[in-house]
């Protein structure tokens, strides 16, 4: 004890410490939740390149070049990534001898089909240049990166033909309004895919450009997340990947709520019994399409009639019969992040008359499995009658199907594309592909109650899930 | 070795305890709801001689139909829905109720009164009454059976006998014959298939046709259709041995659906939900406004206030799909048999001894288990048979992360309170029968709209319940939310003597002609002279109106006419609602302006003061107020009740006293330092010659300022848990935690102190010696009154072995042994509410200790300023505190006078 302190501090600081202790101990403690909000990626910081773009563009490529004078890894990075490959790294899977690879470059779906031979409309949506060249010329350059679908105001940037730039558009006032990549330019292709707003995907579509916080509490309202904001990108690596064109996600590569919503303890204590068994989109997800309609029935085998009217909701001629719906209850199944089947180009049909694009995995039994919505699109598309696969017309160009009306030119001519051999007789068949939802999540005050699952106008198939009926009466999966 | 195994012993003891009791902690299992069952057998319809109506054609009986099963004798007679109070009834001259169920109790809403035998005047007869209230009237009891237990087809039809007579459209008397219009047996199907044609069965009811009611529920099901000639059955229903084929009726337990064909609005589909207000067909919600839905309230239809913000269900148990049956089981219910444990031995938790199902299918008792509501008290003898939130719910564990005194609440509100703080439907607010409109009806009110009830521009704002103690069966009394409904209404002495209710139909000629208002009516209630009487001046609001419609019933024949009022509470147990719609935070209750003594409206006029009905367990202890502009309102007062809640409750004149204390002092204090300083200008410079002196040791020191510090907090946090209204700004919560923790310092400090002083011997100084003590003081006295002005030494010379004068000794003593004593105490007992309720109580609980608790605050508070101030009396002003700091004082030394022996 020096001079310094006279010796009845001593004696004020241990009252001090008497009262206060005491009181901090036993005050009711307000739990700190940490902010979800505190575990978004920083953003980097905008640097206007309209000064420091120079120079006359005539092609896409041209831009590219004069990106990569600074950006020197980011043609060769992006191109090892989907959003350029369309193709996924190669599986092992059991209903095949040889690895498969799955993508939009070499596989089909239920809308549009495929893409082989129809270069040059679908590949308005892919990130890069040059596809009149043939894939492989178009894949090995890096020059045909398309840096501006993601990095120009979507304003100023639009794709036409074989993936380069549309005609009119002015490259260098595109190329000087570069910056990180918002809601518009992600949407531009993941909005309209299947051909138009809102067909595919259910949960994404043109009223995310300007949602209220009802549409989706994360994009809507004061907090405008973009989709980098969960869609982490490192080196142009973009985390969060779709199951439908993969077989099983690596959970590396996937983003969840759980990034930022640490803790999912709810207050109710009851909602946290459900949280082994029920994932966090089935409840904050009550509907899919909440704006604006989605297609769920896309019957192929319509298309081509004479003297009906074109309907974008109904019928048009190129593509056939569709129903769309709106605001309405997804499709309930175990889901553990992967499929359990894909269909490979050659896969011989489905039994029971459905033949399954995609089958999610997940069963009762499978603890990593927890109930998950998806959006069920139901398609009538045609098939080789004689070999037993499902077929991929030629649609777009002179020889197109969308031109002829001839479904057997279509499928001839693809016949090198696709290496799918044609024996001359098609028809169609029911095709079932499951789309996982995630997006238009709604403000928690709208999540689904008690009685939207259980009870009488409970929206879950308790039998096809798997339990003998309705938990409530029979208890959870033990 | 003694001590060794009687430690071993209690240590065993306290194992087995522990381990006891958690076994005993095992939860019973929850019932799956029942769904329509296919096991039910096919079976025949019979008629009521027990041939099958396939022979007949006759009108189906379902105790010989149901009865080829199941023992219909003994469900009738053990159905208090079927029995409705007629077992009870009892016709007494002081009241109007016969009984204490729907037949016989009058409800002054209804208006019509069941006649007994022997009245002057014949109101309700049996038929009618089973006309007009045979909808809700399972069938049984007195739809079958008279007043004396016999059948009522065996009575002889008579004028005379209200039984078997029926007052007509004009007032005569017909009679009413039973044999031809039959009577309503129990009706099984009402209750038990999926969908039973209510409609058809309430217009054969309405009509006077009752032995058609049964078999009228069965049509539109592809069963049985009715025709000019009668019955014609289906013979494609029915299997090649004349049984009915099951899946057309499906058979069922009964689902909220059924329920909700008599009690009132529940909303099972997705639609969004709307339903008629103040509406007495849907009796649960038009009295107190529940409405029993799974829907979240902003997906509803209705046009409520702030209707987005409810994202809250209805009714959550409805939400989480409980039905009626779950809580109202039938009480011999194997399925139950946890709950109905009763009259075990006290060592039996659990006699697993029951029926077997087929046992219990074969007699199921439909006395349902029931709760405690105020309204129903037909078959008391069941009250408090039903599940409560008790039972399901444990509230130490639901509420143990945010409610302190968790035990305290419980003890005090049921969970209704703060679980149904608010509803959102209207609910009926009052009737006034002295009055009637040109339709014949009475002009109702109706609480929680702006509008028109049912009219979809009115705004539907909800309304706060009135919280009322309730006694319960158990004897407890706990706060409980109520709607109260007022009824005004004519009563007159019948030629026997009797007090009735005026007739609805002397009530109309008294007013009516030819369905518009008589001339004299007319003049006597039409204020602005347009010739009509608008609605509102269709209220008895002066003695010139009540004179006039007194009159005209005193010409009708009736005596002495006069105007009575009753106010009726109605139990809320329904809208339960949990997290944060419920009640949490401590304010609602705990502040001036509290939910505990919040009023209710009444009546928007009230022609006499109503009387609050006293045939039911609610505790009315509060006030009628009437407003200025004549509404009357009911305010509870919480003190009444012997309720005392912390920062609503005061007892005014303690306050009063209290701050007129602190106040004087206030003066009195500022007064002399006043003068002290205008003297002390006169007075030189350092003329006391001063010496230092050790005069407080360390732990004197500290033990002196924790004091301070505790006690002013204590203070701080007392009156702002005292008056949370003036110091909003503060966490209640918070505020008596910080009370309570600083509280057990002080009691520690003043422990350890007191321990201290006595083993140290220092205690001494403190006692005040009673020898020459007065003669002491008051020369000490003079000094502060006149010698501190002058300059005078003090009288007494400060030693450290005698620190203290005279006054300062009787003072301390009277703080550190009978205020600090008594403040710890009572604070000690009004905390200890919630787990020693007792010894609060045998002092007089929270309403004594609590005011007691406040005043000896004051007085704490007093004391703190005159004794700040009395240490400025030191050799200069600051000398002492800084004294009581470092432990050093200069302390003035007597030079010419020789120091006055302090006397020991």
């Amino acid at each position: 004890m020096t001079k310094r302190f006279p010796n009845w501090t001593l004696g004020l600081a241990g009252i001090i410490l008497l009262i206060i202790v005491p009181v901090i101990y036993f005050l009711p403690n307000i739990q700190s939740k940490t902010d979800p909000a505190s575990h978004l990626p920083e953003k980097v910081v905008h640097v206007d390149h309209t000064d420091i773009v120079k120079g006359e563009f005539k092609t896409g490529q041209d831009v590219t070049r004069a990106c990569l004078e600074c950006h020197e890894d980011a043609a060769t990075d992006l191109m090892k990534t989907t959003h350029w490959t369309w193709e996924s790294k190669s599986y092992d899977v059991p209903w095949r001898d040889a690895p498969v690879t799955i993508g939009k470059a070499n596989q089909i779906n239920n809308f549009c089909i495929g893409t082989q031979g129809n270069e040059n409309k679908c590949m308005s949506c892919h990130a890069g240049y040059g596809w009149e060249e043939g894939r492989t010329t178009q894949q090995s350059n890096p020059e045909n990166v398309d840096c501006l679908a993601c990095h120009a105001d979507p304003a100023s940037y639009g794709k036409g033909l074989f993936g380069n730039p549309a005609e009119g558009i002015d490259l260098l006032a595109a190329a000087r309004s570069v910056r990180t990549p918002t809601r518009e330019n992600c949407g531009k292709c993941h909005f309209d895919g299947g051909g138009g707003n809102g067909v595919k995907h259910g949960d994404l579509d043109e009223s995310l450009y300007f949602p209220s916080k009802n549409n989706d509490v994360h994009m809507g309202g004061d907090l405008n997340m973009q989709c980098t904001d969960c869609h982490w990108t490192q080196d142009h690596q973009i985390l969060g990947r779709m199951v439908a064109d993969n077989y099983t996600i690596d959970p590396k590569e996937q983003v969840s709520c759980e990034e930022c919503h640490v803790s999912q303890k709810h207050e109710d204590e009851r909602i946290n019994t459900h949280l082994s068994s029920v994932a966090c989109q089935t409840c904050h997800i009550p509907a899919l399409a909440l704006e604006d309609p989605t297609k769920v029935y896309w019957d192929w085998s319509q298309a081509g009639q004479e003297g009906r009217t074109d309907d974008h909701f109904t019928y048009l001629k190129i593509k056939g019969e569709f129903v769309y719906d709106k605001n309405f209850a997804p499709t309930y199944l175990w889901f553990n992040g992967n499929n359990e089947y894909r269909y490979i180009l050659g896969d011989p049909l489905g039994e029971d008359g459905i033949t399954y694009i995609n089958k999610p995995a997940g069963s009762i039994e499978d603890n990593n499995s927890k109930i998950f919505p998806f959006k069920l699109h139901i398609a009538k598309q045609p098939y080789d009658v004689k070999n037993n696969y499902l077929l991929q017309p030629i649609t777009s160009g002179k020889d197109g199907f969308w031109t002829t009306f001839d479904w057997n030119s279509a499928f001839q001519l693809a016949q090198d594309k696709t290496g799918l051999k044609y024996s001359g007789q098609y028809d169609f068949t029911t095709t079932y592909m499951y789309w996982p939802t995630t997006h238009m999540v709604q403000p928690a005050d709208q999540a689904l109650q008690c009685d939207s699952c259980h009870g009488e106008n409970g929206r879950m198939d308790w039998e096809a899930l798997g339990y003998p009926g309705d938990p409530i009466e029979w208890g959870g999966r033990k | 070795m003694k001590r060794y195994t009687l430690l071993t012993l209690a240590g065993l003891t306290i194992l087995a305890l522990v381990f006891g009791i958690k076994a005993v902690l095992a939860a019973p299992t929850t019932v799956p709801t029942a769904q329509a069952s296919v096991l039910h057998p096919d079976f025949a319809l019979l008629d009521a001689n027990g041939v099958n109506v396939l022979e007949s054609s006759a009108a189906v009986s379902t105790m010989k139909t149901c009865g080829q099963c199941h023992d219909t004798e003994f469900i009738a007679q053990h159905a208090f829905h079927s029995d409705l109070g007629l077992s009870d009834y009892n016709a007494k001259s002081d009241t109007f109720n016969s009984s204490n169920g729907l037949f016989g109790e009058w409800d002054p809403m209804t208006y019509r009164f069941l006649s007994p035998a022997g009245d002057e005047r014949l109101d309700l007869s049996t038929a009618e009454w089973l006309m007009l209230n045979g909808e809700r009237v399972v069938g049984g009891g007195p739809a079958t059976t008279s007043r004396d237990g016999k059948p009522l087809i065996e009575l002889n039809a008579s004028k005379s006998n209200p039984e078997t007579a029926i007052l007509s459209e004009n007032g005569t008397t017909d009679a009413w014959n039973w044999n031809e219009s039959g009577t309503i047996e129990m009706n099984c199907f009402l209750c038990h298939i999926d969908g039973p044609n209510l409609e058809a069965r309430a217009e054969a009811i309405h009509s006077g046709r009752f032995g058609e009611a049964n078999t009228a529920t069965l049509l539109d099901l592809k069963i049985v259709n009715q025709t000019a000639e009668g019955w014609v059955y289906n013979a494609e229903a029915f299997n090649e041995k004349g049984e009915l084929k099951d899946d057309l009726l499906g058979i069922q337990d009964p689902t909220n659906n059924n329920c909700a064909t008599c009690h009132g609005e529940i909303h099972t589909s997705e639609e969004p939900l709307t339903f008629n207000a103040c509406d007495l067909n849907y009796p649960q919600t038009a009295t107190t406004g529940q409405v029993v839905s799974a829907q979240r309230i902003n997906t509803s239809g209705v046009n409520l206030s702030n209707k987005n913000e409810l994202s809250r269900s209805w009714d959550i148990h409805a939400e989480r799909q409980l039905q009626c049956t779950d809580c109202h089981y039938a009480l011999n219910n194997p399925s139950h048999l946890s709950e109905i444990q009763s009259n075990n031995p006290e060592h039996l938790i659990y006699d697993p001894r029951s029926l077997e199902i087929g046992e219990y299918l074969q007699r199921p008792d439909h006395n349902f288990a029931r709760g405690e509501s105020a309204q129903f008290n037909v078959a008391p003898e069941y009250k408090g048979t039903m599940r409560r939130c008790e039972n399901c719910h444990d509230a130490t564990k639901g509420h143990a992360d945010w409610l302190p005194y968790i035990e305290t609440h419980m003890d005090a509100i049921a969970c209704e309170t703060c679980h149904i703080p608010q509803m959102y439907a209207p609910a009926i607010q009052s009737y006034d029968w002295t009055v009637v409109t040109t339709n014949g009806t009475a002009v109702t009110t109706c609480r929680g709209i702006d509008g028109t009830p049912n009219d979809v521009t009115s705004l539907i704002t909800g309304y706060k319940p009135v919280l009322l103690n309730r006694t319960n069966s158990d004897g407890a009394t706990l706060l409980a939310p109520y709607n109260l409904i007022t009824t005004f209404y004519w009563v007159y002495d019948d030629a026997n003597g009797n007090k009735r209710p005026v007739r609805q139909i002397d009530l109309d000629a008294a007013y009516l002609e030819d369905g518009k208002y008589t001339s004299d009516i007319v003049t006597a209630f039409d204020k602005n002279g347009d010739g009509q009487i608008s609605s509102d001046e269709l209220s008895i609001d002066s003695s010139a109106k009540e004179e006039t419609v007194k009159a005209k019933l005193t010409a009708l024949g009736l005596n002495n006419p006069r105007i009575e009022g009753q106010v009726q509470p109605y139990s809320i147990n329904h809208n339960v609602t949990r997290g944060e719609f419920a009640v949490n935070d401590c304010k609602s209750c705990h502040d001036a302006d509290s939910r505990v003594s919040q009023s209710i409206k009444l009546a928007d006029n009230a022609p006499v003061m109503p009387v609050f009905d006293a045939n039911n367990n609610v505790n009315s202890t509060g006030e009628m107020v009437k407003g200025q502009d004549g509404t009357l309102y009911y305010q509870p007062v919480p003190a009444n009740d012997k309720m005392y809640v912390f920062g609503s409750s005061r007892v005014n004149w303690v306050d009063w006293l209290g701050a007129l204390a602190f106040a004087g002092s206030l003066l009195g204090v500022l007064g002399h330092g006043t003068l002290r300083m205008l003297a002390a200008r006169k007075q030189p410079k350092g003329h006391v010659r001063t010496e230092r002196i050790y005069m407080y040791e360390p732990y004197r020191r500290f033990w002196h300022w924790l004091q301070t510090a505790s006690i002013v907090i204590l203070l701080f946090t007392g009156l702002i848990i005292h008056r949370p209204d003036i110091f909003g700004a503060f966490s209640f919560r918070g505020m008596v935690t910080v009370h309570n923790v600083i509280a057990v310092v002080l009691v520690l400090n003043a422990a350890l102190s007191l321990f201290y002083h006595i083993t140290t011997d220092k205690i001494r100084e403190f006692i005040p010696h009673p020898y020459g003590f007065f003669d002491d003081a008051i020369v000490q006295a003079k000094y502060y009154i006149n010698g501190i002005f002058k300059g005078d030494a003090h009288p007494f010379e400060k030693m450290p072995d005698s620190r203290m004068n005279p006054i300062q000794k009787a003072t301390y003593f009277a703080i550190l042994n009978l205020l600090l004593p008594l403040q710890i105490i009572t604070g000690a007992l009004m905390w200890s509410v919630q787990k020693f309720p007792a010894f609060a109580n045998a002092l007089g609980g929270l309403p004594l200790l609590a005011p007691f608790h406040s005043l000896v605050a004051w007085l704490f508070a007093t004391f703190i300023l005159v004794h700040v101030y009395m240490t400025t009396t030191g050799a200069t002003p600051f000398e002492a505190t800084r004294a009581m700091i470092t432990g050093y004082e200069e302390v003035e030394v007597h030079e010419d006078e020789s120091p006055k022996e302090v006397k020991k």
